[in-house]
């Protein structure tokens, strides 16, 4: 009898040691070799832990926000979600997206997080995702053509507004600035104001606080530029803007790199490529700033074993050696978010990253000093996801650029927008 | 006389063409453009006929893709929906054209409103309903999509097509002692063949590009569809102009091969010579 009862325990131990935790990671990067390169890390990981088994599961950002959603109602969700911080309110609001904060502070208290990287997804007393890695919008330029025109890369308003004015001829635009109701001219007008103080959207009890001189301002400089942007720039998003660059039809533009496309369509110069922070208002320096989007991961599952497999695979992806590797699936757009990170070797070794070191290096300065509208100082309330959604700081600039509202009057109307958005 | 036909010669032609100017320039384009070098595509000064001419977003796209993965799960779901949505769309617009029952014009107008019904409201109660029966991440998940949205307005172009079909073909069939069946097989659909080749297409084409149900209802990188596929390659800060541009040539062509096979169809009379 005691034989038997030791055979069905020793069998069910060995099946208790077999048993495997599936963890299902969605992310957004679905580009060939973003895919290998996080495949590559996948299966080094599943390899030193027979226990878990991790798979990716690319999706598209046209519909995540529909479909993240509607698989946490349907039970369907992944164990790890890559997002953005305006998408994370939305899942936490359900349910959906688990409180990190200990694991965060543990992964935070190895390789030192950046404190503005934290801010966009620490909220409501909690901590609701672990950040990945920055993006965050710099003025890319040719040397060469400011040196021809006998003029300095901007730092204020003042100087971009000369510059653009001058550079723009022969059929080139001085400044690529889009005018779409998309995200991507979101992030140009909101790095504007930024620049201009304007960067907190709510008061701290909520309300709203966008109408306001500083708004305007950085509305009225973005208008005056866009008359130095290409005529299709209303339909622009972020290729567009590229493609211009590269091609040399525009002689400025605001992105997060131009680095892959500069060296693959445009001769790769990196001695000609200039980065340089976004310009900011005349007499604001100490506002110098810009927008940061920092991607991350959400953890979706309560069951607890998932949960540690899940937080395990992304203490592996932190850790430096990997952590370098995982965002160079992207070299020059994907930036570290740890201060161990922007040490890693395997980040600074990448050849891309060799050959534009310097303009690399401006871009992750750059990006130290990034907010995001809505996840600022603390500031931070659900209902940015409804004006972000919707795109309405770059609706409020349509009333301007297409509508040919004054910036004060676009500014007014596009805050009762906002408010009624947000109701 | 000759004067006014041959001034009427010289305006359809150039009507025609300018026509086909319209409607093909930008597939030519986009052609042209998908054999151009990346610094081409992007050059400020447009050019039409490529100066230079590479293959190298072709061989990105099907030896560095999953091009082929993408390519079978559309054919293989575009199939399966058209082939379904034929049988069902035959049957239909038969019996809505021949049969005399009560609500026979609500139904056939009821079919008109889930027609033009806006699919995207149903998106996530789709979701739901095929995560309850285990249907994500299927095929089959897609083809009942698929032709849930074909079938409506392929019952009325089918219905259109058997209106023209002479009534007096069936009766002579019938006084001959043919069964229903038999009338429907032997002599509707060849008949109708011009117009069961019209939908196939039309079927065909709304399943190949279906891309917001595809996109949300699977997850899994092996059973996506090519415009899903391609849209998540293509990416999005950053686009491959040569990628998207290579990709969409080779998206479209096994379009223009099904309808260079079916299209025979549309060129026989539909009931020439029947009824003499």
């Amino acid at each position: 009898m005691n034989k038997i009862l030791l055979f069905i325990i020793s069998i069910l131990f060995s099946f208790n040691a077999l048993a495997v935790t599936n963890v299902t990671f969605w992310h957004m990067e679905g580009v060939p070799h973003r895919v290998d390169r996080i495949q590559t890390l996948i299966d080094e990981f599943n390899s030193a832990n027979p226990d878990i088994n991790v798979t990716q599961e690319v999706q598209n950002w046209g519909e995540i926000y529909a479909k993240a959603p509607a698989s946490v109602a349907a039970g369907t969700a992944p164990e790890i979600l890559v997002g953005i911080p305006d998408f994370t309110p939305i899942l936490a609001e359900m349910g959906a997206a688990q409180p990190v904060e200990d694991f965060v502070a543990e992964l935070d208290s190895k390789y030192g997080f950046y404190q503005k990287a934290l801010d966009q997804y620490t909220y409501n007393g909690h901590t609701w995702a672990v950040p990945l890695w920055n993006m965050a919008l710099s003025v890319w330029y040719r040397k060469s053509d400011f040196e021809k025109a006998g003029i300095s890369p901007p730092k204020t308003w003042s100087d971009l507004k000369k510059a653009a004015k001058t550079l723009t001829k022969d059929g080139v635009y001085g400044i690529g600035l889009p005018g779409n109701k998309q995200l991507y001219t979101d992030q140009t007008i909101y790095s504007f104001m930024v620049n201009s103080g304007a960067e907190e959207i709510y008061n701290s009890d909520g309300t709203l606080r966008f109408d306001n001189p500083e708004t305007v301002a950085a509305y009225d400089v973005y208008k005056e530029l866009y008359q130095y942007s290409a005529p299709d720039a209303a339909n622009w998003t972020w290729g567009e803007a590229e493609a211009c660059f590269a091609s040399k039809g525009c002689a400025m533009i605001l992105q997060f790199t131009v680095i892959s496309t500069y060296d693959s369509q445009a001769g790769g110069d990196a001695d000609d490529l200039g980065v340089i922070q976004i310009p900011y208002a005349n007499g604001k320096a100490h506002r110098a700033g810009t927008v940061s989007y920092v991607n991350s991961a959400m953890i979706m599952t309560e069951d607890p074993a998932k949960m540690e497999a899940s937080k395990k695979f992304l203490s592996y992806l932190m850790e430096p050696g990997n952590y370098g590797r995982f965002i160079n699936m992207e070299p020059g757009l994907f930036l570290p978010i740890t201060e161990a990170g922007s040490k890693d070797s395997t980040y600074w070794d990448d050849p891309v990253v060799v050959k534009y070191k310097s303009q690399v290096e401006t871009m992750l300065d750059n990006s130290t000093r990034g907010s995001l509208f809505g996840f600022t100082n603390g500031n931070t309330f659900t209902s940015i996801s409804s004006i972000s959604a919707q795109n309405l700081l770059a609706q409020t600039l349509q009333l301007t650029l297409i509508d040919g509202k004054s910036p004060s009057d676009a500014v007014t109307e596009g805050m009762e927008i906002m408010s009624e958005a947000i109701e | 006389m000759i004067k006014e036909t041959y001034l009427k010669y010289i305006f359809l032609t150039l009507s025609i063409i300018i026509i086909l100017i319209i409607f093909f320039f930008p597939f030519f384009w986009i052609i042209t453009s998908s054999f151009k070098s990346p610094e081409e595509i992007i050059a400020t000064s447009t050019t039409i006929i490529p100066r230079s001419f590479t293959l190298e977003h072709y061989e990105k796209i099907l030896f560095n893709s999953d091009f082929f993965t993408y390519l079978i799960n559309s054919l293989i779901v575009s199939f399966f929906s058209m082939f379904i949505s034929i049988i069902l769309s035959v049957s239909a617009a038969y019996g809505l054209h021949k049969l005399k029952f009560y609500g026979n014009k609500f139904v056939e107008y009821s079919l008109l409103v889930t027609y033009a019904f806006p699919g995207v409201i149903l998106l996530i109660p789709i979701y739901l309903l095929f995560a309850k029966i285990y249907l994500l991440n299927t095929y089959i998940a897609l083809i009942i999509v698929n032709v849930l949205f074909a079938t409506p307005f392929a019952v009325w172009m089918l219905k259109a097509f058997f209106k023209l079909i002479p009534t007096e073909i069936e009766e002579a069939a019938y006084i001959d002692g043919a069964s229903r069946i038999i009338v429907i097989f032997k002599i509707i659909i060849p008949l109708a063949a011009p117009g069961i080749a019209s939908i196939a297409i039309f079927c065909f084409i709304i399943s190949w590009t279906e891309y917001l149900f595809a996109s949300i209802l699977i997850s899994t990188d092996s059973l996506k569809t090519l415009p899903v596929g391609l849209s998540a390659i293509v990416g999005q800060y950053q686009i491959d102009w040569g990628f998207l541009l290579s990709g969409a040539v080779l998206a479209s062509l096994p379009v223009i091969l099904l309808f260079l096979f079916i299209g025979k169809y549309f060129v026989s009379g539909l009931t020439e010579g029947a009824v003499k």
